[in-house]
């Protein structure tokens, strides 16, 4: 077992919640500034190595959303529903719809493409993310 | 299956549940029949199918498809009836019957399809039924090789067929048939021709069982009775004959159409008849003479004139109303005596009266005697003959083949139901049931019918002849009718066919002695071949799954350097390098950062470093995307490098403090030579092929229109993101379902791992 870094684990307490908040960010203003799924799937993932280096694989694991395999499935299976929608209105497959919903002071724009967005960043963090964490904990294993 | 569950009352409620299938090709029969009195020919109709590739659904029905169809229909109907009572209390009775019906549909698109390609595919279809019929049986291995070797010839024929399909289709600027045949005079020409001809003889030939794919066939007899009786007289083996008849029109003035089709389908008839003598499974004699047969619509289309199309014409209708009952009698001796080996079925008249009537009028229409269809049929094709003015070699051969059809006739009738009845019988024969003897004895009573008036046919047959030979009159052959030829070769045959029959015994073991010569014949060169391929796939795993990391990188960067520099080649005349601008400074700082990188990773033998180096040239590539305006690439390129940084340090630094003997031995200075030879050419080619991309014309079209279509189509302002997410949506969906699968592939690898560490 490695000496615990008392530092790293106090600091990842708050870090963690921040990268993964900073990978939504940066996953919802990808439409429009750099960012998007793949990015944020990406940081996400680099949140659950910090956690891995740190803690433990399985302390990482523990912290997914869904079990490793699962997460890349709904990841895959939302970015797929995303395309029905479209569909059903006699669009081809994965034509992206719009709507605004109304807020009181300004009105916020909706589409099935952050759905699709989304699907992408959970496919990332979960296959990458489950990738590391299944490789870090081999090694962690054989000591 | 003994004679007590065969007719209890059970298995006659079943016989009865399937019967109402048959209902099915009944009704389609009736309706073409209705609408080919009602309606002209020819029809032609056409839907929008491939609107972009311009193929369109569409059908064109004249003479020789609604033969085929009535055929194929009316046939499929009495199949059907015949299957009701043969698989009686059988469980997967009713894959059979659909995998039938299936198999019908696809027969009917396939002789009414205009447009080769539709054809084609209809074509293919019935390759796949007939492989899932012939295999029924799966649990028995002959009936999966069977059906394995089936699909595995006409399956390539197919391909074969299909290319020539294409060059076809290209030579003569269209894929519909009448526009072929109308076109076909200008094509001859061409020097292409012959090579589309030979591919599509190569389909033709596998489908229809000519040399040298003629042994699939009689294997395939491993498939139930009536899928035989269906498949393997009347629909399936006829598809490649039905072709070239078809074709006919189009290419029977070449030379090369005449001597190939001649020259094969003969060969083909002669083979198969000495092949005939050899067999004591009466289901296999039958089939060798239905190749024979086969053999001899392959060399009668190969004929020019009137007469061989009339011919081929009332040799295809004579052969399905005598064979089709064959088959028949073959499987109700086999449900009923238990047996089809001719050695023990003799003097079967007595136990099985019926099917020895319809044995006895199929195998006279076979014989080509007086009063039945096939008399008609054999005068026919004597008057081709004598019309086309054939080599004597080709006489011969049809005199021989003829006179093996007489002897097979023989045995089939004679032989088995007049022979002597064996006295220490231990089982006892019985007769089939109702739905199984009525079929074969429509077919005979059709035989003979047609046969007393051949004119009711008449019709049917000059409609089928005119399709394939458009100048062709029905009155014609009936002025120029020469009785002498005609009873001369009729004598003969029946002469001949007489002493093959009466000597079949001695004849069988004299050509059993020749069997050495089996070496030499294509079968056993497909079987060879179908050993060989494990043999490779074993020697190739051998050769590349060695197991060793360095080798299988080597292996890969080898392969795309050789890519790299094949392009090279080809595109060497058109190399010129860029004119270079004056680099930006940030740009040149990155170029350095990526170089010191490398350079490093070059002379460092510790792993740890060489990893952290190695990142250098990834963090100094994501500064020049970010300098070239690249933000999205050079973002991700910054975490996609981190994380591999961290995680791939954080393994080596694990792996290291592990015990010795777990570390892998590999011995890095063997390899070093051979990788710095890979890693230049490599460098050499990628710089190559980049500079060949700098110096083309950059075609702005696509980035165009997706920057300006970026904020109105798709509401997002970030062009990258959109092309992701929206415009090319659908690759990013592939992409990702790729990183899935690759999750999926690895975790058993590293569990693998984890559980060898344990």
């Amino acid at each position: 077992m490695s000496p615990r870094a008392l530092l790293a684990e106090v600091l990842l307490r708050v870090l963690y919640p921040a990268l993964l908040l900073a990978s939504l960010w940066i996953l919802l203003r990808g439409h429009n500034a750099p960012g998007g799924g793949f990015v944020g799937g990406l940081l996400a993932v680099a949140a659950s190595a910090a956690m891995a280096l740190t803690f433990s694989a399985a302390e990482a694991s523990r912290r997914l959303p869904l079990p490793p395999t699962r997460l890349t499935a709904f990841g895959v299976l939302i970015a797929l529903l995303s395309g029905l929608p479209g569909v059903f209105v006699g669009q081809p497959f994965l034509t992206h719809l719009w709507f605004t919903v109304p807020l009181v002071v300004s009105e916020l724009p909706l589409s099935t493409v952050m759905l699709f967005d989304l699907g992408v960043y959970l496919a990332v963090w979960g296959a990458v993310g489950g990738y590391s964490l299944s490789l870090l904990s081999a090694v962690e294993e054989q000591q | 299956m003994n004679a007590a569950t065969r007719h209890s009352p059970a298995t006659r409620a079943t016989t009865a549940s399937a019967l109402p299938l048959a209902l099915v090709p009944a009704s389609l029969f009736g309706l073409l029949v209705f609408s080919l009195i009602s309606v002209p020919l020819p029809w032609s109709v056409a839907w929008p199918w491939i609107p972009t590739l311009d193929v369109p659904f569409a059908l064109y029905v004249d003479g020789l498809s609604a033969q085929f169809l009535l055929l194929i229909t009316g046939i499929g109907t009495l199949v059907a009836v015949y299957g009701a009572g043969y698989l009686a209390g059988d469980a997967r009775r009713w894959r059979v019957f659909g995998l039938l019906l299936l198999f019908m549909l696809a027969m009917i698109g396939a002789v009414s399809s205009d447009h080769l390609l539709v054809l084609f595919v209809f074509w293919e279809l019935t390759s796949v039924l007939s492989f899932l019929l012939v295999g029924f049986d799966h649990a028995n291995e002959s009936s999966r090789k069977s059906a394995q070797q089936a699909l595995l010839i006409t399956g390539t024929g197919g391909l074969f067929l299909l290319a020539g399909i294409i060059l076809l289709g290209e030579i003569g600027g269209s894929y519909s048939l009448r526009q072929l045949i109308a076109a076909a005079p200008a094509l001859s020409d061409d020097a292409r021709l012959p090579a589309a001809l030979a591919l599509l003889f190569v389909g033709a030939f596998s489908k229809s069982a000519q040399f040298p794919f003629h042994f699939w066939l009689p294997n395939a007899m491993a498939a139930p009775t009536p899928v035989s009786a269906y498949l393997h007289s009347a629909t399936l083996v006829k598809l490649g004959i039905y072709l070239l008849a078809r074709l006919d029109a189009a290419f029977s003035e070449l030379l090369f159409w005449e001597y190939s089709l001649v020259g094969i389908g003969t060969l083909t008839a002669v083979l198969a008849a000495v092949q005939t003598v050899r067999e004591r499974d009466l289901k296999r004699i039958l089939a060798w003479s239905t190749v024979a047969t086969l053999g001899t619509l392959t060399m009668l289309v190969g004929l020019p004139g009137h007469g061989a199309a009339l011919a081929v014409a009332a040799l295809f209708f004579a052969h399905a109303l005598y064979k089709a009952p064959l088959f028949f009698v073959a499987g109700n001796l086999d449900h009923g005596a238990g047996t089809r080996d001719i050695d023990r079925l003799t003097g079967m008249r007595r136990h099985l009266p019926w099917t020895a009537a319809a044995a006895l009028l199929a195998a006279l229409s076979m014989a080509g005697l007086p009063l039945t269809f096939g008399f008609v049929a054999k005068d026919a094709m004597t008057l081709a003959k004598v019309e086309a003015g054939v080599f004597a070699l080709v006489s011969h051969a049809t005199l021989f083949v003829g006179s093996i059809s007489v002897a097979v006739a023989a045995v089939a009738a004679v032989h088995i139901f007049w022979g002597r009845d064996a006295a220490d019988r231990t089982t006892h024969p019985h007769e089939a049931p109702l739905p199984m003897l009525l079929p074969p004895l429509l077919l005979v009573a059709l035989a003979v019918l047609f046969g007393l008036r051949p004119t009711l046919v008449d019709p049917l047959l000059g409609a089928a002849a005119q399709a394939m030979a458009p100048t062709f009159e029905p009155l014609q052959v009936d002025s120029s009718y020469d009785f002498w030829p005609v009873a001369e070769a009729s004598l003969a045959t029946f002469g001949f066919g007489l002493l093959i029959y009466l000597g079949w015994d001695r004849l069988h073991v004299l050509l059993d002695q020749a069997k050495d010569l089996d070496q030499l014949g294509p079968e056993s060169w497909y079987w060879r071949k179908l050993k060989f391929v494990p043999h490779l796939a074993a020697a190739l795993t051998r050769r590349l799954q060695h197991g060793l990391l360095p080798g299988y990188l080597l292996t890969l960067a080898g392969a795309v350097t050789l890519a790299l520099l094949a392009a090279l080649l080809v595109a060497r005349p058109r190399l010129d390098l860029p004119s270079v601008a004056p680099l930006p400074l940030p740009v040149v700082g990155c170029a350095l950062l990526i170089a010191a990188g490398a350079l490093a990773a070059l002379l460092v033998r510790d792993h740890l470093v060489l990893l952290l180096v190695s990142g250098l040239v990834g963090y100094g590539s994501a500064l020049l995307f970010l300098f070239t305006g690249a933000a999205d690439l050079a973002f991700t390129q910054f975490a996609v490098e981190t994380v591999f940084v961290v995680v791939a340090a954080t393994v080596l630094r694990r792996l290291r403090q592990l015990p010795a003997p777990l570390q892998v031995a590999v011995s890095e200075a063997r390899w070093r030579p051979l990788a710095l030879l890979v890693a230049l050419a490599f460098g050499l080619g990628l710089t190559g092929v980049l500079l060949l991309t700098a110096g083309l014309p950059f075609d702005s079209q696509l980035s165009d229109f997706f920057a300006a279509q970026s904020v109105p189509a798709a509401h997002g302002r970030n062009v990258v993101n959109v092309i992701i997410v929206d415009f090319r949506a659908l690759d990013t969906l592939g992409e990702i379902a790729v990183v899935a699968l690759a999750l999926v592939a690895a975790l058993p690898l590293l569990k693998l791992a984890r559980g060898r560490s344990s």
